[in-house]
């Protein structure tokens, strides 16, 4: 575990730590746990055994069982219990271990958690961050590679964020945990373990979306795990000279339109990649946003490349299921093709 | 390396206590998921206790005669840092492949 005392004097002054998104999280926690004496954190093997992602490892040992500890194998008790919580003054940071096992819990997530500060005439907000290790790409079963950030965006009362990379997953993570409002918070499995560079003091503004690469010809709109992936193709996209701006939409709920708008009123195109299926995906709230917002602009319709309209497949089918690097490029192909008229 | 640490189980209905009758293996060894550790007589039977996972040994609980109360530690093994979690695997990081060329005439303004 990785905590204020390991960092040398110059981390502390501001220049960066090499982090995997694993360990930054496993910071932010701890920092969190040490600035706010009511955030609790709790879930399925995030005490003892320190998250079956290691998150939380070493969490229980440092701020003690009481603050940190290991619930039933039941989610709708996890979430019932953040619940109460929040309504005795506490600052939940709950788990759900595998998005897929988010479902058993959507009755307090949506029924509660989304609308008991709006039940209550704001006499009680629901300041929870529930932490879901989300998306796909590790070949795990089935529940294990869910992609539910269109279900819960689509719920009034609850936010819905996703980091792409350490950076974004410390920051955001400490960000989301004092928020007063519940915030869903959807960290991309696949991504736990690339390491990269982190300022743990300048994070930027954690509001809204940021451009993660800046360009001029078509803009990638992506989250999560894909964020990476379109960093790829616009670096392929380049050498076919085609200058790729990918924008990291960071925020699902709230979405940035104003940051939308402005990547797409300079490139004039956009491709929207996501892992969920793609009817009535956040890929279709984005394309339309972009309608709206860039009409007049556009060159051609907003292409999406998305998972398919198919349960999550079993780990060997994953990389068919999920958006590759030909998928998208074929995206941005047909939008480049496209002519008015 | 991340230390595991991997209690004795009740390996009855309600048993408190074994005896370790002998190991199967030795701190340093490298076992694999579901191989023999150690042979453990309890009021019931003599069993052999299959590993919980894959890992290397790092340190045994008490040697051939001793009596481990169950939930006290009997092994700990070790495993790397960036091991996934219970289930999936660590995805690689490789170079891009494609097959997709862009072919386009650009008429921006």
């Amino acid at each position: 575990m990785l905590d204020a005392t390991t960092l040398n004097p110059a981390q502390e002054r501001g220049a960066t730590v090499e982090l995997s998104m694993q360990a930054a999280l496993n910071l932010a926690l701890a920092e969190t746990l040490d600035e706010d004496p009511k955030a609790l954190i709790f879930g399925e093997d995030v005490g003892r055994l320190g998250g079956v992602f290691r998150v939380t490892d070493g969490l229980q040992e440092r701020f003690g069982a009481t603050r940190v500890f290991d619930t039933p194998l039941a989610e709708s008790g996890i979430l019932g219990m953040s619940v109460g919580l929040a309504m005795a003054g506490f600052h939940p940071i709950p788990e759900v271990q595998f998005d897929g096992f988010a479902y058993p819990a959507v009755n307090q997530i949506i029924c509660q958690i989304g609308r008991m500060n709006y039940r209550s005439r704001g006499t009680l907000p629901m300041p929870i961050t529930l932490r879901v290790p989300s998306f796909g790409g590790i070949r795990a079963p089935e529940h294990h590679g869910e992609s539910l950030e269109a279900m819960f965006a689509h719920v009034p009362g609850l936010k819905v964020v996703s980091p792409s990379d350490p950076q974004q997953a410390y920051h955001l993570l400490k960000y989301a945990a004092q928020r007063p409002d519940p915030v869903i918070f959807m960290e991309p499995k696949s991504r736990y373990w690339q390491k990269a560079q982190v300022n743990l003091h300048d994070g930027g503004t954690p509001e809204g979306a940021r451009v993660a690469r800046p360009g001029r010809h078509l803009t990638l709109i992506a989250w999560g795990a894909m964020v990476s992936r379109c960093l790829q193709v616009a670096e392929l996209a380049e050498e076919d000279g085609i200058d790729v701006e990918v924008l990291d939409l960071r925020w699902l709920k709230p979405i940035d339109a104003e940051g939308l708008a402005a990547s797409v009123a300079k490139t004039r195109r956009a491709v929207v990649v996501h892992e969920g299926p793609r009817t009535s995906g956040l890929g279709a709230e984005v394309a339309a946003l972009v309608t709206e917002e860039c009409f007049n602009t556009l060159k051609a319709p907003v292409e999406r490349v998305t998972g398919f309209d198919v349960p999550y497949p079993s780990g060997d089918l994953e990389d068919e299921y999920l958006p590759g690097i030909d998928r998208i490029l074929f995206g941005i192909q047909r939008v480049l093709e496209h002519r008015r008229g | 390396m991340a230390e595991l640490s991997f209690p004795l189980p009740d390996l009855g209905e309600g048993l408190i206590e074994a005896t370790i009758l002998e190991w199967l293996v030795a701190e340093g060894d490298q076992v694999e998921r579901n191989q023999p550790l150690v042979e453990v007589e309890t009021t019931k039977s003599a069993v052999e206790l299959p590993s919980p996972q894959t890992g290397t040994v790092v340190r045994v609980h008490g040697g051939a005669g001793d009596v481990i109360k169950v939930g006290d530690p009997l092994i700990v093994f070790g495993v790397p840092d960036d091991t996934a979690g219970i289930v999936g695997t660590v995805p690689q990081e490789q170079a891009p492949k494609r097959r997709v060329r862009l072919n386009a005439v650009l008429d921006d303004d």
